[in-house]
């Protein structure tokens, strides 16, 4: 493999890695537990573009938002059924990741029952499947997904900075306590950011399944690098989670070309304990605050 | 203004406070006082909103604000700062402000914050920075400016000395009476730092285990022997 293809590659990897993670960030940061069910979000988006797509025969350019819509709705109304109720009550981060693998376990199980476990495709469409450039490889749906990542970190990063909404996730982010006497309702904030990132994650589930097959468990793949990438990133930075994507992939493609590809997950995990051990707030993340002046 | 009758709260259900009963009237500064884990914080929460009242009554300009939300009462006119002068740390000074009248038009909100900005200049330079990296002095400053930018009728302070050196706890007090007497917003402070709060207020509720066990002047906790050991 030459080494411009093993760019492109790092590339791709780091998109995907950066889109799941965007999605993630936002829950994240609004409500602190690791809310395993995301993983299935992920994954029901995929199968509502395919199912979508196969019972109406839209463009697929009208069904990813539709589908993105949907998976939000379904994403809040879980919320709102268990989550709420749990939150009401004061549950803690343990308990509300207990409950939230169990919504992972049903709603995949769901998606098996309702579309079988065999893989199957998004991407029907009459496109050329690859273009050779230079001696690069790189097909149309990997070049949709490079492109919509970097579109997503500027549309995120003025949203965040520049609405009132994004400014509010932000600030429940930093201090929910001192956001609320703000006069924020952060109970509002955190369905809003739960929304966000339910929308987005089925829109990373349905660009992943454009490019390879989708199974019902794919979500919890893209899932976990997507933690990996907050973290390093530094929970409370989007521009942190582009560069620990980026980070991730390069270690982990160039890694793989030195002592095998089947190391890749390892990699990415050693990376995080890296990270945990030597720099817990990440790339950008909070500076623990000094006592006294 | 402001009433507190016979206020019992606490934390899941432990009990903190047994009928304390305040008040304040309009433009006055009253501190509370009292030992390490009385119960002053915690009035401060119940009269905000972030803990619920379990008994008693608590009315601002005559009506019952028992079940208030923060955000109620900050459109009401009551605003605090919670102890240890927060901020949001990743929010620019800017936004920092911004949050304090999240609910406003966006011309209104950007002529409080010059107003707040008038009142304390030394903001002016640090607005994009992150509120994270200022100085104590500089964050109990940005701390107080955000909770004026609603322009509360009441303000709450939990212990804006805390953290800062004595010559900052000077500004601060100064600050906090420059407030009070250019706006004439009432101040309802809890403090530890005693002898430098009774030279402020008009009016103090020392507080020991929920309950209050003193209220009058200032004067009176200077001159009278027995206070002065309890609360000194
Ligand atoms: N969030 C909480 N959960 C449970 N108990 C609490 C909580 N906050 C305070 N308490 C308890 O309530 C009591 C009163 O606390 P409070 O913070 O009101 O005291 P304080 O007078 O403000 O003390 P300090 O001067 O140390 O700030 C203490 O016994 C404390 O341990
Ligand atoms: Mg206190």
């Amino acid at each position: 493999m030459n080494l411009m293809q093993l760019i492109i590659n790092v590339i791709y990897a780091a998109s995907i890695y950066a889109v799941v993670a965007y999605s993630y960030y936002f829950m994240y940061s609004a409500r602190k537990f690791l809310n395993m069910s995301h993983a299935a979000i992920i994954a029901l988006g995929a199968y509502l573009a395919f199912e979508i797509k196969k019972q109406l025969a839209w463009n697929i350019f009208i069904v990813i938002p539709f589908s993105v819509a949907i998976t939000a709705i379904i994403a809040i109304t879980v919320f709102l059924l268990i989550f709420k109720p749990l939150q009401k009550r004061k549950a803690s981060s343990t308990k509300m990741l207990v409950a939230s693998l169990g919504i992972y376990l049903v709603l995949q199980n769901l998606i098996s029952l309702i579309w079988l476990d065999a893989p199957k495709s998004l991407c029907s469409w009459p496109v050329k499947r690859g273009h050779n450039i230079l001696d690069v490889y790189i097909t149309n749906e990997q070049i949709l997904m490079i492109v919509v990542s970097i579109a997503l970190l500027g549309v995120l990063l003025l949203f965040s900075k520049k609405t009132t909404i994004g400014k509010s996730i932000r600030a429940v982010a930093s201090d929910s306590v001192l956001a609320d006497v703000s006069g924020i309702d952060s109970y509002a904030v955190v369905l809003w950011a739960f929304a966000i990132s339910s929308g987005l994650g089925g829109l990373a589930g349905i660009l992943i399944a454009i490019d390879v097959d989708m199974t019902p468990t794919m979500g919890m793949n893209a899932f976990m690098m997507g933690v990996v990438t907050v973290i390093i990133g530094g929970v409370n930075s989007i521009l942190g989670i582009a560069l620990a994507a980026l980070l991730l992939a390069i270690t982990q493609h160039f890694g793989a070309w030195f002592i095998g590809s089947q190391w890749q997950d390892a990699i990415a995990f050693v990376i995080l304990v890296l990270f945990l051990l030597f720099k817990p707030e990440g790339f950008f993340g909070k500076k623990v605050k000094s006592a006294t002046v | 203004m402001l009433k507190v009758n016979e206020l019992h709260t606490g934390y899941g259900k432990k009990p903190v406070l047994f009928g304390p009963s305040l008040e304040i009237s309009k433009g006055k500064i009253v501190a509370i006082i009292g030992p390490n884990g009385a119960g002053k914080s915690t009035i401060l929460k119940a009269i905000c909103g972030l803990i619920p009242v379990w008994d008693g009554k608590i009315t601002f300009e005559d009506s019952c604000i028992n079940d208030s939300t923060p955000a109620k009462n900050v459109k009401r006119g009551i605003t605090f700062c919670p102890q240890g002068n927060r901020v949001f740390d990743e929010l620019s000074v800017n936004e920092n402000l911004q949050i304090g009248g999240i609910y406003l038009k966006k011309k209104e909100l950007a002529g409080r914050i010059d107003d707040v900005l008038q009142l304390f200049p030394m903001l002016k330079d640090r607005l994009k920075q992150n509120a994270g990296t200022l100085s104590g002095g500089e964050q109990q400053m940005l701390a107080l400016g955000r909770a004026l930018i609603p322009r509360p009728k009441l303000l709450l302070l939990d212990e804006p000395s805390l953290g800062l050196s004595p010559n900052l706890i000077s500004t601060a007090f100064e600050r906090i009476q420059q407030v009070n007497r250019e706006r004439g917003t009432a101040i309802l402070i809890v403090e530890q730092k005693v002898r430098k709060v009774l030279k402020i207020c008009h009016k103090v509720y020392g507080i020991k285990l929920g309950k209050v066990v003193f209220d009058g002047q200032p004067e009176q906790i200077r001159h009278d022997e027995r206070l002065r050991q309890i609360f000194l």
